[in-house]
């Protein structure tokens, strides 16, 4: 059998996120890094530097004349994500759309609509779904392990914020949002993913360190019916990385998700685990991926967010963290700061 | 077999829970706790540190120094402060706060010695930068006997997904003008072997994870260990006990089994090793 020619793909904007992509795609053996896209063509030596070896164009147009790529990794700052998809749209390439989507819940809905429109494979860039223990979590609640799910409650901290903070991350009209947007979203998609569509939410936020919500309190319920409660906050001394952690209560058992293992308490043996306290951990679960671009934070699930969007690309299938998985979590964000403004539960559209 | 202790800030490390993480940082904060394990290790036979360096770290690892002879090897740059001040404070003064921090004549020398670098640093140079970064917090690293060096994993993983031997070699040149010894610490040694090629003789030490599992072995296990094989002094076996799934003694057999040069060990199996006063005791070193 032939081996696939690699998938062609180009990365806009060359901040941290640019880059990480672009060396990923260098470096996966079933794609081909073939452009950067940003108007700073002062930073052609910084790429070069890196190693990085695809040529630096001021736009997309120029880009696609010289380089045809198949897809196009969507890496600036979110308030531009929707523009460049509009313009990347002219041509018919596979999408992959840095993390938060949209500054708006309205910008999303446009994003996802071009690329569907558009016929295109699609994803979003909330790595941690693709951390193996995630994905084992997910499929043994839907495997019923846990029988009927009722509750859940999850943080999501990092210690980040402890003073006035500066540049585009910090300002709501061009991120989107603060620790909720940017950083408890990682966990919002996972929620989304296990429990569904929302439903409902009751939230409150706080600034009292930058111009955005630095800390939040969620109340979320799901249209099948599990609820649950969110605290984060970037605030919080003692953890320079995200630190979450999610228990699910079901009827059977409780599961604990936690960075490197899973804890399943079950009252009774059910999926081929035992009654009490079960330990799955990473060390346990199939390792596919080839390299580990960024040890310490989210480590092999890069990659495997590449290897699973190249073969969304290639099967024509979408991948579960497409972008009709992150409306889901861009519904979430926008009830939560809606329902922080108003003081109301807000019910998603 | 040489038996290494890896501290780095408690902040840095995966916690088994939120109540873990708070017990442990709380505790390690304190330069006497980090004394304290550090002379749990050395009873274990520990006689090397591998250390990501902060103000507290570095308090211990010089009173330690003071009485025990143990060799350090430096992780730089503190990779997550200097993130964080990137953030804060731009990439102009995260370099400035370093450079502040230097006694007049080490900001004599980094001066010196960033004056020949100062058109590739002007142009965001990658190895150039991150050779700047690690020299200033080399220099303020007075007070300890460091005998290698290594670049934070953040730098090197980004250094080898780019095929860039030149950061390596110019710091182990770096290293030898001081008389010392550069090494290297990643996930990805079978990359880091292709991409240095001969040049990977110039690293006596190659840390990278090396357990009966084949966590955090990439590309594989199969892979990684033909590679010891070829040169089994140079590596050093890093996640030995895979997550806290090995226990201690049979990670320890594992990596002698290999005849790998030594392994490193973290603060739990440290820990959980002293409890039992031996290493090759039976004790799982992941808290519940």
């Amino acid at each position: 059998m032939s081996t696939p020619a690699p998938l062609r793909a180009a990365v806009v904007g060359a901040g941290r996120m640019g880059m990480v992509h672009g060396h990923l795609l260098q470096i996966h053996p079933e794609t081909e890094l073939v452009a950067f896209v940003d108007r700073d063509t002062g930073l052609a030596a910084h790429l070069a530097s890196q190693g990085l070896r695809a040529e630096l164009y001021p736009s997309l147009e120029a880009a696609y004349a010289e380089t045809a790529p198949d897809a196009l990794f969507v890496c600036t700052p979110t308030h531009t994500h929707l523009p460049v998809v509009r313009e990347a749209l002219v041509r018919p390439v596979h999408l992959f759309v840095e993390k938060p989507v949209a500054t708006t819940l309205a910008d999303a809905e446009a994003i996802l609509d071009l690329a569907t429109r558009a016929g295109v494979m699609h994803s979003a860039g909330y790595v941690y779904g693709h951390l193996p223990v995630v994905a084992a979590a997910r499929e043994l609640l839907a495997a019923g392990v846990l029988g009927e799910v009722l509750r859940f409650t999850a943080h999501a901290y990092v210690s980040e914020v402890f003073g006035e903070k500066r540049g585009w991350f910090f300002q709501k009209e061009l991120a989107g949002g603060g620790v909720v947007a940017n950083m408890a979203s990682h966990l919002l998609f996972i929620l989304g993913w296990f429990f569904g569509p929302i439903r409902r939410v009751v939230a409150s936020t706080r600034s009292h360190a930058s111009a955005v919500e630095d800390s939040a309190q969620v109340l979320l319920t799901f249209t099948s019916g599990v609820t649950g409660l969110l605290d984060t906050s970037w605030s919080v001394p003692g953890t320079q990385m995200l630190d979450y952690g999610l228990t699910v209560d079901g009827r059977r058992g409780t599961l604990v998700l936690g960075r490197d293992r899973i804890l399943l308490h079950l009252l009774a043996a059910a999926g081929g685990y035992e009654a009490g306290w079960n330990e799955i951990h990473a060390s346990a679960l199939p390792a596919d991926a080839a390299f580990d671009v960024s040890p310490h934070i989210g480590g092999e699930a890069f990659y495997r967010q590449l290897t699973t969007f190249v073969r969304a690309c290639r099967t024509r299938t979408q991948p579960f963290s497409s972008l009709t998985e992150a409306l889901n979590t861009q519904r979430m964000i926008d009830g939560i700061y809606a329902s922080a403004a108003s003081g109301q539960p807000v019910d998603a559209p | 077999m040489n038996l290494v202790l890896e501290l780095r800030p408690p902040e840095s490390r995966f916690y088994g829970s939120w109540r873990e993480r708070l017990e442990t940082v709380a505790r390690l904060r304190r330069p006497d706790e980090v004394h304290a394990l550090c002379e749990q290790a050395y009873a274990l036979g520990v006689r090397t540190v591998l250390a990501v360096l902060d103000d507290t770290i570095r308090e211990a690892l010089i009173a330690f120094q003071r009485w025990r002879d143990v060799a350090v090897w430096a992780v730089l740059p503190n990779m997550f402060a200097f993130i964080r001040d990137l953030t804060d404070l731009g990439m102009v003064g995260a370099a400035r706060s370093r450079f502040l921090r230097l006694t007049p004549a080490a900001m004599a020398r980094t001066t010196l010695g960033a004056l020949g670098a100062l058109g590739a640093i002007r142009r965001r140079d990658f190895v150039a930068g991150a050779l700047l970064v690690a020299d200033m917090e080399m220099a303020a690293l007075r007070g300890l006997r460091v005998t290698r060096l290594l670049l934070h994993p953040q730098l090197t993983e980004i250094a080898l997904a780019g095929g860039l031997p030149t950061l390596f070699t110019e710091l182990a040149t770096r290293a030898a003008r001081q008389g010392i010894e550069a090494g290297i610490v990643t996930h990805n040694p079978v990359r880091g072997a292709a991409v240095l090629g001969a040049d990977l003789a110039r690293f006596p030490a190659v840390i990278a994870p090396c357990n009966p599992l084949g966590y955090k072995m990439f590309p594989d296990r199969e892979a990684c260990e033909a590679l010891f094989r070829s040169d089994p002094g140079r590596f050093f076996a890093d996640e030995v006990t895979a997550g806290g799934s090995v226990v201690v003694g049979k990670a320890l057999a594992h990596v002698e089994a290999l005849g790998l040069g030594g392994a490193v060990l973290d603060v739990r199996a440290v820990e959980a090793a002293y409890r039992e006063g031996r290493l090759d005791g039976g004790t799982a070193s992941r808290a519940v």
